[in-house]
């Protein structure tokens, strides 16, 4: 869009069809290597008499990242034809087709500078073309975080949260993919379905399913800020004064199954896979109000809390309800750190991990914050300062039981 | 003020709602019923204790329970609780690892299938708080 030209006039709104030759450059191959690519059947279930439709010039873009990997014409003709590469839809791709903008365009419509959009940019995460190839949806995003940095949000926490907001959609997204990609697309291959067949499921799939996702985010969004509001207002009653700026006061424990690498070796890792994942369900399933899952690595689960006695209190249940092999172990410490992009680092949380990782199966250990934090119902037993990995000074640890025993 | 029960046999009514919810509920029902634990809970204060297990071949519902222990089955799954914490717990107002370790909860046999069935038995909560806001208001945990 050039400012004395008006948009309509050159450019496509969303729902129209491109022309061959804007197609074309819109894709990023010669018009005749596009008619080739028609011709020789690349484009089975798009019709493209009236032009190139929002899924075909994606399914488009698809072919050349496919051709640039070295995939040649006829192995993609064969995927095609086997159903192994499906396709797009309409709904699935979005604004792909409608008004684009330049860098410079995008910053003029947005109110915000062109270095703070790049900067915006790279803190979502999007791939590195994304930035040439800006739609009328990208510019009104723009538009709220200008808003947001017009109403007094500082640039650096609008930075954190839109690092965190690319972060966390962008597993969704992958998840979505893949999980239709394992339980659906691969299954209907294995079992020999038709292309058309695999086509017309798939499209299903994505018609029906994908306009539910998008309410569903929006609501457990909602749901989540009103919980993680309430845990700030209890936060701001609990905070010792003196703490620094960016700082929180939680406690964090570190959660794994003890020897699950040789159970990986004994049983294989699908079914490790599945023991894992049963494992991280009991958790997430199990855990007080005030805890949560920040993230789990492998068999590993890291939890914070805002309330340091429930959490040793659930430890403690969780182990005594944990009777089966691989028995987690689990460590738990509790101290001030630094909240950064929808983390927590510094030294208390790599102490409460380097704790863990002494914890024996079937062990509940912590250290001397979270004895003065637990009930009387429980009882700690010393087990002596102990010179933990990467630490100048030995921490005093704690083995954690209910009183009176399992 | 802890929230009381008026009597054993108001408590015993209650948790008979309670489990016929559980087992009529077209989602939890068969969910149980395919999970197979059979359990005893005892509520010390009430001195009442109810068996439950699956419903066999030909009983109604998908559970099936006693108010004894002279059954002929064996409970997998055994915990021990006052009426209180029970009422506070079908509200889904307990968190069962932390009651354990509170000794609020104490759990014998099969526990891990007590840790199982967490998940399943979630709906109950806000089945359980309906029922007592139609008839039992004064039990509901604000």
């Amino acid at each position: 869009m050039i400012d004395d030209e008006p948009a309509a006039d050159r450019q496509p709104q969303a729902g129209e069809k491109l022309a061959g030759a804007e197609a074309a450059e819109r894709i990023g191959v010669s018009l005749s290597t596009l008619r080739r690519w028609v011709a020789l059947g690349l484009f089975p279930k798009h019709d493209l008499s009236k032009g190139w439709g929002p899924s075909a010039i994606a399914q488009a873009r698809s072919l050349v990242k496919l051709r640039e990997r070295g995939y040649s014409i006829e192995q993609l003709q064969e995927a095609i034809d086997e159903g192994r590469i499906v396709g797009y839809t309409d709904e699935l791709v979005g604004e792909i087709v409608g008004e684009r903008f330049t860098l410079k365009e995008a910053a003029k419509a947005s109110g915000l500078k062109a270095e703070a959009i790049e900067e915006l940019i790279a803190a979502i995460g999007l791939p590195s073309g994304a930035i040439d190839d800006l739609g009328s949806e990208d510019v009104e995003m723009f538009k709220h975080f200008a808003t947001a940095v017009n109403s007094g949000y500082p640039r650096d926490a609008l930075l954190q949260t839109v690092r965190v907001y690319g972060q966390a959609v962008s597993k969704i997204a992958d998840a979505e993919v893949r999980l239709v990609h394992l339980h659906v697309h691969e299954p209907l291959l294995r079992k020999g379905v038709s292309s058309e067949r695999i086509a017309e499921q798939m499209g299903t799939i994505t018609e029906e399913l994908l306009p539910l996702f998008s309410p569903v985010i929006d609501h457990l969004h909602r749901r989540f800020l009103n919980h993680f509001v309430e845990q700030d207002i209890v936060g701001h009653m609990e905070t010792e004064p003196g703490s620094e700026i960016g700082q929180v006061r939680v406690a964090i424990a570190f959660a794994d199954l003890a020897g699950y690498t040789q159970l990986t070796e004994e049983v294989g890792d699908e079914e490790a896979a599945g023991i894992v994942e049963r494992f991280v369900a009991n958790v997430s399933q199990s855990l007080p109000d005030e805890a949560r899952i920040l993230k789990t690595i492998g068999d590993e689960v890291m939890i914070v809390s805002s309330d340091a006695a429930s959490l040793i209190d659930w430890a403690v249940g969780f182990q005594i309800l944990s009777n089966e092999r691989p028995l987690p172990r689990i460590g738990i410490h509790c101290g001030n750190v630094v909240f950064r992009d929808g983390d927590y680092f510094g030294r208390e949380v790599n102490l409460a991990a380097r704790v863990a990782a002494r914890a024996a199966a079937g062990e509940v250990l912590v250290t001397w914050p979270v004895v003065e934090m637990a009930g009387k119902h429980l009882e700690f037993e010393r087990i002596g300062e102990v010179k933990l990995k990467g630490f100048s000074h030995a921490t005093e640890l704690f083995l954690a039981d209910s009183a009176g025993g399992k | 003020m802890a929230i009381q029960f008026d009597s054993a046999e108001q408590f015993r009514t209650v948790i008979d709602g309670v489990m016929t919810l559980m087992s009529e509920d077209p989602e939890m029902g068969p969910k149980l019923r395919d999970a197979d634990v059979p359990q005893r809970f005892e509520f010390d204060d009430m001195d009442l204790v109810v068996n439950a297990r699956a419903a066999r071949e030909g009983e109604q519902g998908n559970l099936y329970w006693e108010w004894t222990d002279e059954i002929d089955w064996e409970p997998k799954v055994k915990l021990t609780m006052s009426s209180e914490v029970a009422n506070r717990y079908f509200q889904g107002k307990e968190n069962v690892p932390v009651a354990i370790a509170r000794r609020r909860i104490k759990a014998g046999g099969d526990v891990k299938s007590a840790l199982a069935l967490i998940p399943i038995t979630k709906p109950v909560y806000g089945l359980y708080r309906s029922m007592l806001e139609a008839d039992y208001p004064q039990l509901v945990v604000k």
